[in-house]
């Protein structure tokens, strides 16, 4: 069937697509599962596979339900270079928003409501752990 | 040269697919590079938030279960879409429309429990506000005196409130439905508020009554309490303690609540101590008082009268001192009391909307609203879509536009795959 526009298709891809569905409930469960898991005992380990799980979910609707897998090569024009330009414009982010609290100053470790592992800089008060 | 002959092109498409598919194509890459941008700027700033810096999603109301039966909702509508534009396509106009009916249902059912999480954020104040909102990054002076100034302003309009309805009572009606407006917006706010039921006066002076002890028992008793200390660890316990009471999110419960207990220890031993002083301050004032009265009937007025009218005096002042500190000591008590057992804070027991400490909970609300926004009004673009369909015969003549459609809510389906974790599960 690759060779032809789906228009010309006339069998019926109603399996494939309940399938898909399956998948795509199951695939929230992982997530859910994810959050309440041991990974979770790193976030960014954690929240990385839940994100690495989403691409999952949406790569299933986009090549299924959104038919890409059954389109001609005219899909990637379309979709990588929209994708990496906002891939570029997130990781120029990163350097400044993303490391924005890597390094506090005295003042700022004073006062923060955070728990803060320096033992030459302790947060004081009641606010050492978060709830 | 010869005009005659025509040359005859002929145009070959450059994709392999119709006009109106490219475009809808073209459409979401636009949308793909406006949402990867929006959600990666989230998911870079939740990243670099460390741990207790970023409300926790049980803190701001969102509740996981509920983003999930989204998550299905949405799952399920996007599947009834494959299937209309299947039907479609295989010229079956009733079922197509049929499962752009369910769609279209399921697409509205996503929007109801949109707007019912939006409603639970904004009764809890959990919203930017003009000209800043009532949550704050840190328990310091600034929140304190944001507190202070948060709450004169809810009580004068308390105040003014419970005086207009008074007012239009006396009034017999006349005027009472230029009042009523203002009225009924702050019973919304009020305890057990129902918008539905006539307006209750003692629902009012209820909470008129409960913000009173909030200002005297909590707010003004912190502010002297920070301000009698030059050390940082005394103010800042102080403050900690009144914004753990008010909505403990965060914070080390079991040490806050020992600080509170002990501070209602040494606030009753002072009333005791108060009491006991006050006691014998007025048996000196009664005993300069006889003085006078029996200077009084002599003809000669000496030094020791002076001096018992110089003791009265001075007793006298002492007595409004201490009775003004027994007075603010009592108010500490009651406060201690009547607070004690709101579990959950002041603000989610009595229904309040008191300025919180919620770290980041501003950019939380701004980013929250305007991911979950941006993607609501696609849903509802959407909606619209499926409206002007629906009248169509979706046979297989529109099966062009069917896909276009579902092309762009699929789209719309592969968002919130993205924002569920983020928003409800990070």
């Amino acid at each position: 069937m690759n060779d032809t526009s789906e228009h010309n298709q006339h069998g019926s891809r109603n399996g494939v697509f309940v399938l898909v569905f399956l998948m795509l409930c199951a695939l929230t469960a992982v997530s859910f599962w994810i959050s309440r898991s041991d990974l979770m005992h790193d976030p960014v380990r954690g929240w990385g596979a839940m994100l690495a799980v989403s691409i999952g979910k949406s790569a299933l609707v986009a090549a299924f339900f959104m038919h890409l897998w059954w389109e001609k090569a005219w899909k990637y024009v379309l979709t990588i270079p929209a994708m990496a330009i906002g891939i570029v414009l997130i990781l120029s982010l990163i350097p400044d928003i993303g490391y924005r609290m890597d390094t506090y100053s005295k003042d700022r470790a004073d006062s923060a409501a955070v728990h803060n592992n320096d033992a030459d800089n302790p947060t004081i008060g009641f606010y050492g752990s978060e709830q | 040269m010869n005009h005659d002959h025509h040359i005859e092109l002929e145009y070959e498409p450059a994709v392999p697919v119709s006009r109106g598919k490219l475009a809808i194509w073209l459409f979401l890459s636009t949308e793909i590079m406006f949402f990867t941008a929006l959600v990666g700027t989230y998911i870079v700033l939740r990243f670099g938030a460390p741990a207790g810096s970023w409300p926790s999603p049980a803190s701001v109301g969102v509740v996981e279960w509920i983003g999930a039966l989204n998550t299905f909702v949405l799952i399920c509508s996007s599947v009834a879409i494959v299937f209309c534009f299947e039907s479609a396509r295989l010229d079956r106009p009733a079922k197509a429309r049929n499962w752009l009916l369910v769609t279209m249902v399921l697409g509205m059912v996503f929007l109801g429990i949109k707007g019912y999480e939006y409603n639970s954020k904004f009764k809890h104040g959990y919203y930017p506000q003009y000209p800043r909102s009532i949550m704050y990054d840190r328990p310091n002076e600034q929140y304190l005196s944001g507190l202070k100034e948060n709450l004169r302003i809810q009580i004068a309009d308390l105040e003014t409130a419970i005086l207009e309805q008074k007012r239009a009572a006396e009034g017999s009606g006349t005027e009472s439905s230029s009042a009523q407006p203002e009225v009924a917006s702050l019973l919304r706010r009020a305890p057990e508020g129902d918008t539905s039921a006539a307006v209750d006066a003692s629902n009012l002076e209820e909470k008129l009554e409960l913000l009173y002890q909030v200002q005297s028992g909590m707010v003004n008793w912190t502010e002297r309490k920070v301000g009698r200390t030059d050390d940082p660890l005394m103010q800042q316990r102080a403050i900690e303690a009144l914004t753990w009471q008010i909505n403990p999110v965060f914070g080390d419960s079991e040490q806050v609540r020992k600080y509170l207990s002990d501070e209602k220890d040494e606030v009753s031993l002072l009333i005791v101590g108060q009491n006991s002083a006050l006691t014998d301050l007025r048996e000196t004032l009664e005993t300069a008082q006889g003085e006078i009265v029996s200077f009084e009937e002599a003809d000669d007025k000496g030094d020791e009268y002076k001096e018992a009218v110089k003791l009265a005096e001075s007793t006298t002042r002492e007595i409004t001192a201490v009775e003004l500190q027994l007075r603010q000591l009592e108010s500490r008590i009651s406060a201690l009391d009547s607070f004690a057992d709101a579990e959950h804070g002041i603000n989610e027991e009595f229904h309040l909307q008191l300025p919180m400490v919620l770290p980041s909970g501003n950019t939380w609300a701004n980013t929250y609203f305007l991911l979950t926004g941006c993607h609501a009004v696609h849903v509802l673009f959407g909606i619209f879509a499926f409206l002007i369909l629906l009248p169509m015969r979706l046979g297989s003549a529109r099966a062009g536009v069917v896909e276009n459609v579902a092309l762009y809510w699929h789209f719309v389906d592969i968002v919130w795959i993205f924002l569920f974790p983020l928003l409800y599960l990070f």
